[in-house]
């Protein structure tokens, strides 16, 4: 019996029974004894998630999954993918004697934690689903994050399951021999772009620094390349998504159609990475598409509230998200009124200069009829749309409670978009504004 | 009708922490006023006449774009001194600034030449120095003081900087705990603060915009027409009395 154990595992029990969840199980037992989670005795699967955008829901799919395809699995399904948060997950699931109690171990770390635990955790899998800017200021430039999962992955002899059509996962691929790579990719469809105005990353060979070539863009610097030079990019993909139909939400892999839980290229791109998971471990990829095909996306991600009219609730963190998120906004050509949530906590960054990397200009739609501002950092993103040329439509309203109201009182469908630290407490707001 | 004409320098490079911003805010305070404003970008191995500009702009990047373009950079030295001689002005962010100086000494001791235009150098800090953060200080600029407000995220500790853009109320500055920021003279603007630099200080952006006017004589001695500043006032009061120094 262990002392830091044992309090991980009382106090859980604790809190359940005053309807209370929390790392604060892990956290106690961290505070006690830093090597804490190295104690584990882990299952025969353990498959990490890391990347910059969709872990959550990567990590969600794949563990539904392989509960489809009947395995006991353990999972961090909230996303509490840091140190606390992964020591909860294993104390309490675990016995007296450490060992983990189930088949597999599904698990989302965060890029920062990942190189600190990967060899605690003794994956078989490590899933990467994109690097994008994020968070910099917390983060330290992507170059460093990469380099710091280059040197724990260089020896890795398990799984690697990478996306193949983002030149900053696929460099880990040569970095590590040893390991046995599946890439997923998705091929040329209506949303590819020859050109494109949102790739910061991924101009040049990771191998010899010359610049990449695209053939064409899926979105952000997500695409198909090749570098001229070294031949960087050209590969063999273990899932290879043919087509996509968007009006019916489907996507072809090897001539069979599959689900998309929703309509969207990044939302493929998450299927396709589990089904190249369930390929490493030899499992039928219908168990994948019976997830998709019901999946419900994590709370705060595209969840709806009815409101006077319909008002649809997304966390936005970077550049790369908040653009996808205003695609599918203006693509409903529908009258609408927006509410940015901006905040810069902790989690959030304290650098909220990414805003200016974003592409809010393609919020300029006549159907857009104001723009609330809100949170923390109200005033900045206020001039962020401001120096778009969008000054007529900006108000700012600092409280949310008020800024939700607003939205309500208007009598028009809306959009909330909200940084990590805004989202919980505006749908908390929202949830009581349901008729 | 004025015209201001600004060279982006490796804007697809140096574009690090929304430095864009800058040239989005200096091209639409321009045209609120009547000015027009041609924003022209320059590359590696792109050949432009520097010195016919009005304004250059280098942003930041990371060591990896900043290693990318200096070699091209050290080529264009004598353009660029010959820019700042015709009273051409400018505006540096971070690795921009940095490559104005002597040299950057990196991490791994690797020193990576700049075009020594100015005396300062930059030498990496260990970990537990890297100056990030929010940051206010008190600026001077032709003469003009006035309080400024930004994020810093630099390793780099810039040292032998004899005319300071301002003095830190909050923050670090050139160095891990120094008094000063930045670098500034009657051409050159150099800071290490993003944000964006210049959406919360509308006072600097309109110094910048009045020296590249000045070049070529076009505001004959005037001043710039003021515009409705209330939303970047509110934005840079909240963040100096965030940092108690309002």
């Amino acid at each position: 019996m262990n002392l830091e154990l044992t309090i991980a595992q009382l106090s859980h029990k604790v809190l359940k029974k005053f309807g209370r969840g929390g790392s604060l199980p892990g956290q106690l037992a961290l505070m006690m004894d830093k090597q804490f989670i190295s104690h584990f005795k882990m299952p025969k699967i353990v498959i990490l998630v890391t990347g910059t955008n969709g872990k959550t829901t990567t990590s969600n799919l794949i563990a539904e999954s392989l509960r489809d395809a009947g395995l006991k699995v353990i999972n961090n399904h909230r996303g509490d993918n840091l140190n606390v948060g992964i020591a909860t997950l294993l104390a309490t699931n675990s016995n007296a004697n450490y060992e983990v109690q189930a088949d597999a171990a599904v698990i989302e770390v965060d890029e920062l934690t990942l190189y600190r635990q990967f060899a605690n955790l003794h994956p078989t899998h490590l899933v990467v689903t994109n690097f994008f800017r994020d968070q910099l200021d917390r983060a330290g430039e992507m170059e460093t994050i990469i380099r710091k999962i280059m040197e724990v992955t260089k020896d890795f002899e398990g799984n690697l399951i990478l996306n193949g059509d983002d030149p900053n996962v696929l460099r880990l691929k040569a970095n590590a021999p040893k390991a046995h790579t599946y890439l997923f990719s998705i091929g040329e469809n209506e949303v590819s772009q020859k050109t494109t105005d949102e790739a910061s990353e991924g101009k040049f060979c990771p191998v010899c620094g010359k610049p990449l070539v695209y053939d064409y863009y899926q979105y952000s610097h997500i695409g198909r390349f090749v570098c001229p030079n070294d031949g960087f990019g050209k590969e063999e993909y273990a899932v290879f998504v043919e087509s996509i139909d968007y009006e019916k939400g489907m996507f072809t892999v090897e001539g069979k159609p599959y689900h998309s839980f929703i309509n969207a290229i990044y939302a493929i791109y998450n299927c396709a990475s589990v089904l190249a998971v369930l390929k490493s471990l030899q499992l039928d990829y219908a168990h994948g598409d019976h997830v998709f095909e019901h999946f419900e996306l994590n709370e705060g991600r595209d969840e709806d509230f009815q409101l006077n009219k319909l008002c649809t609730i997304n966390l936005i963190k970077n550049p790369t998200g908040a653009n996808e998120v205003m695609k599918r906004i203006v693509k409903e050509e529908e009258e609408c009124n927006l509410c940015i949530l901006l905040n810069d906590f902790d989690q959030d960054g304290h650098d909220v200069s990414w805003i200016w990397d974003a592409h809010f200009e393609r919020l300029k739609q006549p159907f857009i009829k104001t723009i609330v501002c809100s949170g923390h950092r109200a005033y900045d993103m206020a001039l962020r749309l401001k120096y778009e040329g969008l000054e007529d439509c900006v108000k700012v309203i600092e409280d949310a409670k008020e800024a939700c109201a607003y939205l309500d009182q208007a009598n028009l469908r809306s959009y909330v978009l909200a940084t990590y630290t805004a989202l919980h407490s505006t749908r908390a707001i929202l949830r009581k504004l349901v008729k | 009708m004025m015209e201001i004409r600004i060279l982006w320098l490796y804007h697809d490079l140096m574009d690090l922490y929304g430095d864009k911003g800058n040239i989005m805010v200096l091209k639409t305070r321009a045209e609120k006023r009547g000015i027009h404003c041609f924003v022209d970008t320059c590359t590696i191995n792109e050949e432009k006449d520097i010195a016919s500009y009005d304004l250059l702009f280098l942003g930041g990047g990371a060591d990896h774009e900043q290693n990318l373009i200096y070699e091209d950079l050290l080529a264009r030295k004598e353009a660029i001194q010959e820019a700042l001689a015709k009273k051409t002005a400018a505006l540096l962010i971070c690795g921009g600034y940095q490559l104005f100086g002597k040299y950057y000494l990196d991490q791994d001791g690797n020193r990576v030449e700049g075009l020594g235009i100015y005396d300062y150098y930059t030498e990496s800090s260990d970990r537990d120095h890297r100056c990030i953060g929010n940051i206010a200080i008190e600026a001077t600029i032709d003469g003009e003081t006035f309080k400024a407000v930004g994020f810093e995220n630099h390793g780099g500790q810039t040292k032998n900087v004899a005319t300071p853009l301002g003095k830190v109320l909050k923050g670090h500055g050139n160095t891990y705990g120094d008094g000063t920021e930045g670098f500034v003279d009657d051409c050159v603007i150099a800071t290490y603060m993003h944000g964006p630099l210049l959406p919360k200080n509308p006072r600097i952006a309109d110094c910048i915009l009045t020296r590249a006017l000045n070049k070529k004589g076009q505001l004959q001695g005037n001043k710039l027409e003021p515009l409705d500043d209330s939303l970047e006032q509110q934005a840079q009061q909240i963040m100096l009395k965030r940092l108690g120094v309002a």
